[in-house]
């Protein structure tokens, strides 16, 4: 199994024999101040597998950052002192803004370790801000690409009530019988709200991510609305789709970035099985983490392609049907969420994805999104 | 309204004539019946390829069909592996196409395998009866 992991050095292969790259020492940094800019550096740098963040401190211990510091097992400092006092420090980045903290980490960062404060800290917070809103836009522009791919499912699915609503207005013009009349008005209001229905389906997955924060998403329910979503894209009717289910399983992100990632994840995985096949959808909840696999009965993918299909912009599809960033997106996404992606592929068998979630299992449903 | 299932004509009066009409939905096998029955053509319905060939396979249906309206995009059979079945093996039988999702590159390809027409839903009655007119007389000179 390929995993992409923001904890691993690098993707590993179980089945495929491809020896892990040697790994250079991680740079060990230290981050002073837990505000806006703290966490937006955690959020960044814990992503870059050549760093290990040492630890996070501030004395507000209601700082954003140190909760999100929790989250992603960062140790969590409320005297600076202590924090810069760890072993093998290569950098200390101070992101107060405070000059009074400047003077005392000149004092006491030993010899050896660098310091980024002032003007310095301020553009790499900017740069990181930067970095963030490119990400989201890539995000947004490459479902808004994948969209294009849904004209002939939502034709068909238009153009069918269409139909009917055409017809039977038009049976409506002679019709003398009252019963008839009746029936058939009610079918037409019917038609109309499976139209809507489309519309409202289409209209919100197509918004941009919403800037709020992260919340507990209900696993099942984004699933299935997903399943709803792909078959725009890809036509389902000859694929057995089976659910395996565990009751409540839920993880914490953003719920509209996560639908995009299971509708990539199930359209993916249609197209891989040329629109016959299997297509299994798990959810599980274990002690400390959640699951979620999507596999398929599909071609698989090459041994010599897998290390591959994570980078941007590669894509095995024909010009015109992929944009390469699908996967890329998906590994940024899971990645802001802590979680791992898995990947087991046979040529010829299918592929299993298996994203784990730093367990959320058995929260609080009430603070569950759907 | 009748109530004619998907599949096996059993017979009838003589009429203006026979049509299959192959959709894997309902509501258009319904709308379509509606309208051609009003203009007194005897319907029969499939839900997809399959039980379409089934259906021009069974009993009378070989000799006195006259008209087959084929959507494309459907379960198990699709309206493309329909159609050549249909080509294939019954030349004489015109076909018509009434899709949900209009495709110029498709269209052309089905109208040079000899399909008399493509019509994109939704479709008005008038339209859908003057192309199934058209069929007919095809069908009667085929017949000659």
């Amino acid at each position: 199994m390929t995993t992409i992991s923001p904890t691993m050095s690098h993707p590993q292969t179980e089945n495929q024999g491809i020896e892990p790259t040697p790994v250079p020492l991680p740079m060990r940094v230290a981050i002073i101040g837990a505000g806006r800019g703290g966490t937006a550096l955690l959020d960044v740098l814990h992503q870059i597998r050549t760093i290990q963040i040492v630890g996070i401190a501030d004395q507000n211990p209601s700082a954003a950052g140190l909760k999100r510091a929790q989250e992603l097992n960062v140790p969590v400092y409320d005297r600076v002192a202590d924090l810069i006092k760890q072993q093998g420090l290569n950098l200390v980045m101070d992101v107060t803004g405070d000059p009074a903290m400047e003077s005392v980490l000149q004092k006491e960062v030993p010899a050896g370790t660098d310091v980024v404060n002032g003007q310095t800290s301020r553009l790499l917070w900017l740069l990181v801000q930067h970095e963030s809103t490119l990400q989201t836009e890539l995000l947004h522009a490459e479902k808004l690409a994948g969209i294009g791919s849904f004209a002939a499912g939502i034709a068909h699915d238009m153009n069918n009530p269409l139909q009917l609503i055409l017809g039977l207005a038009e049976n409506l013009t002679d019709e003398t019988d009252l019963e008839a009349v009746h029936l058939q008005a009610r079918d037409i209001i019917d038609a109309v709200k499976r139209t809507t229905a489309i519309c409202r389906d289409l209209t919100s997955y197509s918004r941009r991510s919403s800037l709020r924060q992260d919340c507990l998403i209900s696993v099942n329910g984004k699933l299935d609305e997903a399943l709803k979503i792909a078959r725009y894209a890809v036509a389902l009717q000859d694929i057995e789709i089976r659910k395996l289910y565990q009751p409540d399983v839920v993880v914490k992100g953003n719920p509209d970035e996560l639908l995009h990632v299971f509708v990539n994840l199930i359209t993916n995985a249609v197209q891989a099985m040329e629109h016959h096949g299997t297509l299994t959808l798990e959810t599980k909840a274990m002690a400390a983490a959640t699951q979620v696999c999507v596999s398929d009965t599909g071609s698989g993918i090459a041994p010599e392609l897998l290390g591959r299909i994570f980078e941007p912009f590669f894509t095995t599809k024909p010009p015109g049907k992929g944009t390469g960033l699908g996967l890329y997106n998906i590994k940024n996404v899971i990645h802001h969420m802590n979680g791992t992606i898995g990947l087991e592929s046979h040529v010829g068998r299918g592929s299993t994805f298996t994203l784990t979630f730093p367990g959320e299992s058995g929260a609080d449903e009430r603070r569950t999104r759907p | 309204m009748s109530e004619f299932k998907s599949g096996f004509f059993v017979g009838g009066e003589s009429c203006n004539g026979r049509v299959l009409v192959v959709d894997d939905e309902p509501d258009i096998r319904k709308v379509v019946r509606m309208t051609l029955q009003k203009a007194g053509y005897d319907v029969l319905e499939a839900e997809n390829g399959e039980k379409a060939i089934e259906t021009i396979n069974y009993g009378e249906n070989r000799l006195l069909l006259d008209v087959i309206i084929c959507d494309i995009r459907m379960p198990k059979v699709n309206g493309i592996e329909a159609i050549a079945y249909f080509r294939q093996n019954y030349p004489r039988v015109p076909l018509i196409v009434l899709t949900g999702f209009p495709d110029t590159e498709m269209a052309t390809s089905l109208l040079r395998q000899g399909v008399v027409d493509y019509l994109v839903k939704p479709v008005e009655g008038e339209k859908l009866k003057a192309s199934v007119a058209r069929a007919m007389e095809q069908r009667e000179l085929a017949h000659l």
